[in-house]
């Protein structure tokens, strides 16, 4: 992970000096994450493809406004927010983004098991302030700090989010959770 | 420490500092709620990271094809209908080569592919019909000459046989003439007593 950073790094300046190649590896490794991110952001796969094509364009554009190589990942996570919400805006500009329920009828179900789906169900029940609180707590492993530089909120209303969405989450979840570890 | 002290979502989140893990772990050993709270948390938890990432459908193509995927020829000669276009594309070109250089004509300044085609097919039409007149031509003309042949055979046969027939005719004339004459002069003859003097 230590030498990953370092790369990260040194591609990064190589990348702002204008080296192509050196980019195409950092898309290379971080295109998985993003897409899945907004995978479970927006719900649909092709969406989630074009805006990490978005993204990634973006990030080059804009590569020699980093001021710090070592924030690199919230600051792509940053730029992968606004493009997903800009999208959910667009797609539902006369329902309030928090709370609204016709997510989970409009998210396809991804995989063929139980649990899975539960979660997937789960999840799309959520706001999508909620769900991209815990996409970015649970499965990108960032700090409440790190998420609320992402999100451009105050820690507290990260804190928020997150243990509001968890207790959402326990009601469905821990019984499936129960059955599906066992 | 109490249990509304405690924040057990922040430390199934990896938020709590060591120090601090350990005194809600020694908090929950003591406290059955909190047990049972931090157990449907860690539920939850394992359950939401049950769902494992997808696989992007398929690379984002902005610049990481350059490195990572193989070179244009390859991909081209790797795929089949690639391939297929790209052998028409070839093929296409050389037809508005050939029509070009053929005939002389400035080259458009972009290709119109739909007029590319409509002289092509024009051109090709052309020359089937030419091909089919020339043919018909051929074959009429053999056989107005065959059919003349024979007539001019059978005029020739026809004529052949009046002649025959006019020549027999005529030597049966002659011969008719010479008995005539013949009897006309006996005949002269008896009448004039020349005949007995003769005798």
């Amino acid at each position: 992970m230590i030498f990953r950073e370092v790369e990260d790094r040194d591609l990064i300046a190589k990348a702002r000096r204008g080296d192509v190649d050196a980019y195409s590896i950092l898309v290379s490794r971080w295109e998985k994450r993003i897409f899945n991110y907004l995978l479970r952001l927006v719900g649909n796969r092709e969406e989630a493809m074009d805006l990490s094509q978005d993204v990634f364009l973006k990030a080059w554009q804009n590569l020699k406004k980093l001021e710090d190589a070592g924030r690199f990942s919230s600051w792509l996570f940053r730029i992968a927010h606004n493009e997903a919400f800009s999208l959910l805006r667009k797609n539902r500009p006369e329902v309030e983004l928090s709370g609204d329920p016709t997510v989970a009828d409009r998210a396809p179900r991804l995989f063929p098991v139980e649990l899975t789906l539960a979660v997937q169900g789960a999840l799309t029940r959520l706001s999508d302030d909620q769900r991209e609180a815990i996409l970015l707590k649970v499965y990108q492993g960032f700090k409440f700090e790190e998420m609320a530089e992402i999100l451009g909120c105050p820690v507290s209303t990260i804190k928020s989010r997150v243990y509001a969405a968890l207790d959402l989450l326990k009601d469905t979840l821990a019984p499936v959770g129960a059955r599906g570890v066992q | 420490m109490t249990c509304s002290s405690i924040d057990l979502k922040a430390y199934v989140l990896g938020e709590l500092p060591e120090t601090e893990r350990g005194l809600v772990a020694g908090h929950v050993r003591e406290c059955a709620s909190c047990g049972e709270e931090l157990e449907r948390l860690n539920l939850t938890h394992l359950a939401l990271v049950s769902l494992r990432d997808e696989e992007a459908p398929r690379r984002i193509a902005f610049v990481s094809d350059k490195v990572f995927e193989p070179r244009w020829w390859r991909r081209i000669w790797q795929s089949g209908p690639a391939m297929g276009f790209a052998s028409a594309a070839v093929l296409a070109c050389a037809i508005l080569a050939h029509g070009v250089l053929t005939q002389g004509m400035t080259r458009p300044a972009a290709v119109d592919t739909a007029a590319v085609e409509r002289r092509v097919s024009a051109e090709v039409n052309e020359r089937l019909n030419a091909a089919v007149a020339q043919a018909v031509n051929k074959a009429v003309s053999d056989a107005e000459a065959t059919r003349k042949q024979e007539s001019a055979a059978l005029l020739a046969d026809a004529e052949q046989k009046y002649e025959f027939q006019r020549r027999a005719d005529l030597a049966e004339v002659a011969a008719n003439l010479d008995i005539i004459r013949k009897e006309q002069a006996r005949m002269f003859m008896a009448s004039t007593g020349l005949e007995m003097r003769a005798q």
